[in-house]
């Protein structure tokens, strides 16, 4: 298990707060695995999507009431000038580092909790006349009560590819999408075992979304010893309703496959060493995966 | 606690009222065909505790628990099945 002065040095720049910063090797790395699962998504003709840091809080309503726990907002001061002069006259800053606050204007948008949801965002109240995938990589924000470097960050990067077709196209994504990550991740010497999974709900007891997650086998993880690298959801017709994304006069079902990127980092390392010049080849391998 | 046959009806006039048009049978996969969705699971909890006469561990739902009629029957067709 690699240590924090071992990450360190390979380039990791980790701060309290639970973020990560990448260089030198790790961000090669990174940059490499990243290119890898592209590589993936064209397997599917993906078509590559650079989303906004943050979605509407309004089109997260449900999100927001399973995972207030874990959200996080992005709020400004009321610009007014007698407000904004309390603040900047005030503290703007207290000992413990917290900002002291004035008076906030409306808080609308959130930061993103998973890439995926600018892909049925921006497509809402379409009409699909074929399937489409979708892949996107963006910084994804989760609030955690510990963390632990490149394990388990308040934001990582999250790369994902994204079917939006009938109920047996998003099947057989899905299916195809897990052979090609067990293959690749096989390739680089990292042994993952598939798993029901069920996300952190809060009050899980009473959230419909956490009572399927048990009994239906709508998300799956694949595990690295105990963690995730990677996930795959089925969402039947969810977010179709949900935004209103139709195909032939009925909502489309979805289904995506997410890389948590910090945590291959971590997998690579921990199960290859702190030696870059002992890391597994990555573009081959991907390459070989997907011809 | 209700009888098999009970619990059985009271299943099937819960479904019915959410098929719409789809035919159903005991042992149609309804999450799948979508004929119940997330949101009735909840609801379909509190009816298998009241006609089972026994609360329902929502840890210790497995998958494939609510596949169909049958399905629930067999697993929660008793207090202590």
């Amino acid at each position: 298990m690699p240590d924090l002065a071992a990450l360190t040095a390979l380039g990791l720049r980790w701060d309290a707060y639970g973020q990560a910063g990448l260089t030198g090797p790790l961000l090669r790395l990174a940059d490499d695995l990243d290119h890898a699962f592209q590589q993936l998504a064209a397997q599917w003709q993906a078509v590559e999507e650079r989303p906004p840091a943050t979605l509407p809080a309004s089109a997260l309503t449900g999100h927001l009431r399973a995972f207030p726990h874990q959200a996080t907002f992005a709020i400004g001061l009321e610009p007014t000038d007698t407000n904004l002069g309390e603040f900047a006259d005030g503290p703007v800053v207290g000992p413990a580092g917290s900002v002291v606050l004035t008076r906030t204007g409306p808080v609308t948008t959130v930061l993103t909790p998973a890439a995926c949801f600018h892909v049925y965002a921006q497509r809402r109240g379409t009409q699909l006349t074929e399937a489409a995938y979708v892949t996107t990589r963006t910084t994804c924000f989760r609030r955690e009560q510990h963390y632990e470097p490149l394990r388990r960050q308040w934001n990582f990067s999250m790369r994902e590819i994204v079917c939006l077709g009938t109920s047996d196209e998003t099947t057989s994504f899905l299916a195809e999408a897990r052979a090609q990550t067990d293959d690749f991740a096989r390739r680089i010497g990292l042994p993952l075992a598939w798993a029901p999974a069920t996300d952190p709900f809060f009050r899980p007891h009473r959230q419909p979304g956490f009572l399927l997650q048990r009994v239906q086998p709508v998300k799956h993880e694949a595990m690295y010893g105990s963690l995730a690298l990677a996930s795959a959801n089925r969402h039947h017709d969810h977010f179709g309703s949900t935004f209103d994304i139709n195909r032939a006069g009925v909502p489309v079902s979805t289904a995506c496959v997410a890389f948590g990127l910090e945590r291959w980092l971590y997998a690579v390392v921990d199960r290859h060493g702190t030696d870059p010049g002992a890391w597994p080849e990555i573009a081959l391998p991907a390459e070989v995966v997907t011809a | 606690m209700r009888s098999e046959p009970e619990i059985r009806s009271a299943l099937r006039t819960y479904v019915s009222r959410h098929a719409g048009d789809v035919a159903f049978t005991d042992q149609t996969a309804l999450f799948s065909v979508r004929v119940l969705r997330s949101i009735h699971l909840p609801e379909l909890i509190m009816l298998l505790e009241r006609l089972r006469g026994a609360p329902i561990d929502v840890e210790q739902l497995r998958i494939g628990d609510f596949d169909s009629i049958d399905a629930m029957l067999t697993r929660f067709g008793g207090p202590h099945a």
